[in-house]
């Protein structure tokens, strides 16, 4: 089990807590400039924050507070994490069975066991017959899978992965990631994937992690994040299109800039008569050309054929709110959508998802986090 | 052909070679993680590019003069010239070898660390054969700079000779006494050595450099 806890003000705030478990795979998630490649640097001792605590099977790896400074903060030498950089890093004097020795100078083996459990991470990757090449003479996707057996070869007690597919042609990532998935059963480790495709977040992780400015926003399972952001912020970082402002009062919910009320649970979490941002997954809406009494009018503004797919954009009639919605070619044909004709959306309320408006800039957020 | 001179040339410019090379090894290692006072130690190291010779030779004959080294005086000796040498050869040296550790990229130093290595064993297993280039470069650099050097060992050393009469205060010698075709012999020698010197530094360094030290990644 990983627990990481870190707290920095300056030079850019930081303010993680997070926890991964042996076996899972948890990826972070943020824009450029993030922080998030910070984070998983400061784990693995490259850097240090002013304070906060990084623990590791109940070894502690780096604690430290603003006011007793660091008591304690083992070198990226000490701590047992496997690496993988972006651009491999591989170290371009050695062919690739050499490199994924080097992790293993320290070990008890001798010259020949070294070269042969190299010769065994190699195999493992797929790439054994690359073992005498140099860096230079490998593919992008074949580095990146001898650095993955770098990483993996002094069997560290966790694996950090930062951007690693990021420079990968698609075909190569799709099948990095089938040898990810696999190793991940025989690993049994805590694995941090940073990375800024949400796909393949959605994808590989079992739980995501969303940081905006040095900040987790929010911890939670991909179908989870994907459904019910914590604010609109999250939202907005995890690409939720239809995401829409109003005003909430014991679980009546009035839409901004449309006369519409959509009766939504009410938890308790939000005070009465707030501004709030919400969102309504795709499986929330419904589409119909019949008008019922709870249907909202709307005009197709747009269709966009994608194969098989269609994504429209509906236009809320008497408002300046657009919907988008995908559904098969099929749907489409069938309701005989086209372009500038009439439709009736449905909401399902129990699907709606609603969440405190705060600005990304609002100081109180980050005061409040302190 | 001054025989005698060409030796003692040779024989100073390989003692210098071998005695500032660790130290331009580990003064440029050490460069790299110095920050603030950086700028002015690699001013300093870099002065005897631009100080003339004479006003080296001149602080040396005033700070070392009539002083001994286990017993070997410092001014009118090979000691003293070899000791002037060093000084005068420090940019030479350490100038390629810390342009050789700097073009290595920062992320193979810390794909090292993450591999459990050591800062020995990141120094000897990854920088130190990955800035090959720049060390074999400042090794021929200070030969040849050292086999030209004039003005310092004539101001440190005079021109004693099979002691401080170097190719270069030979030259002069010669042409101070008319004797230009053997003038002349020894400046094509010094200039074909010179040549042969920097041309292989330029081969050494003009192959793709980015492969070997990680520096294009």
């Amino acid at each position: 089990m990983l627990k990481v806890q870190l707290l920095q003000k300056i030079p850019m705030p930081i303010q993680i807590n997070l926890e991964c478990a042996s076996g899972e795979l948890h990826a972070l998630v943020g824009p450029s400039g993030s922080g998030k490649t910070t984070v998983l640097r400061t784990i693995a001792g490259l850097r240090q924050t002013s304070s906060g605590k990084i623990e590791c099977d109940s070894e502690i790896w780096f604690e430290g507070n603003e006011f007793s400074s660091i008591n304690k903060s083992l070198s990226a030498a000490q701590r047992s994490c496997g690496f993988l950089f972006q651009q491999y890093a591989l170290f371009p004097h050695l062919n690739a069975i050499e490199n994924v020795c080097i992790p293993l100078q320290n070990s008890n083996f001798n010259q020949d066991e070294r070269t042969n459990i190299a010769r065994e991470w190699l195999g493992k990757m797929g790439i054994s017959e690359l073992a005498e090449r140099m860096p230079h003479q490998l593919s992008g996707g074949q580095q990146q899978r001898v650095a993955l057996a770098r990483a993996l070869a002094r069997q560290p007690k966790i694996l950090l992965l930062d951007e690693p597919f990021s420079a990968i042609d698609t075909p190569t990532r799709q099948s990095l990631y089938k040898t990810l998935a696999d190793l991940r059963k025989d690993l049994n480790i805590p694995i941090l994937l940073v990375t800024h495709d949400l796909r393949e977040a959605d994808l590989l992780a079992d739980r995501i992690t969303v940081i905006d400015r040095g900040i987790a926003l929010q911890t939670a399972a991909p179908q989870t994040l994907f459904q019910k952001p914590r604010n609109s912020r999250v939202a907005q970082l995890v690409g939720i299109n239809n995401m829409f402002q109003g005003i909430f009062d014991s679980g009546k919910l009035s839409w901004d800039g449309c006369n519409h009320i959509f009766l939504v649970a009410d938890k308790g979490k939000i005070p009465p008569n707030s501004r709030v941002a919400w969102v309504v997954p795709q499986s929330g809406l419904s589409v119909h050309t019949n008008q019922s009494n709870s249907s909202v009018s709307a005009i197709v503004e747009k269709m966009s054929s994608l194969g098989q797919i269609a994504v429209i954009q509906f236009r809320v009639e008497a408002s300046e709110n657009t919907i988008e919605w995908e559904a098969s070619s099929a749907e489409v044909k069938r309701l005989q959508m086209r372009v500038g004709g009439q439709m009736h959306l449905e909401f399902d309320g129990t699907q709606i998802h609603i969440m405190p408006l705060r600005s990304i800039n609002d100081p109180r957020r980050f005061q409040e986090s302190l | 052909m001054d025989i005698e001179a060409i030796l003692l040339s040779l024989k100073l410019a390989f003692w210098t070679m071998v005695l500032i090379l660790p130290f331009g090894i580990w003064v440029a290692h050490k460069l790299l993680r110095l920050n603030k006072s950086r700028p002015w130690i690699e001013a300093a190291l870099a002065l005897p590019l631009v100080l003339p010779p004479t006003v080296l030779g001149y602080y040396f004959l005033v700070g070392f003069g009539g002083k001994n080294f286990f017993g070997v005086p410092l001014v009118f000796s090979f000691s003293g010239i070899l000791l002037a040498s060093l000084i005068v050869n420090l940019p030479f040296a350490i100038l390629p070898i810390q342009r050789a550790f700097e073009a290595i990229n920062p992320e193979i130093r810390e794909a090292a660390q993450v591999s459990g290595l050591s800062k020995w064993q990141i120094f000897r297993l990854i920088e130190l054969p990955l800035a090959w280039r720049g060390i074999i470069s400042a090794g021929v650099m200070t030969f040849a700079h050292t086999l030209g050097e004039f003005g310092v060992v004539l101001m440190v050393g005079g021109a004693i000779p099979g002691e401080t009469k170097t190719v270069s205060i030979a030259i002069y010698d010669k042409v101070q006494s008319f004797d230009t075709s053997g003038a002349g012999m020894l400046a094509l020698l010094l200039l074909a050595t010179s040549l042969v010197a920097i041309g292989t530094s330029y081969g050494v360094f003009g192959r793709n450099p980015s492969r070997s030290n990680g520096g294009g990644n």
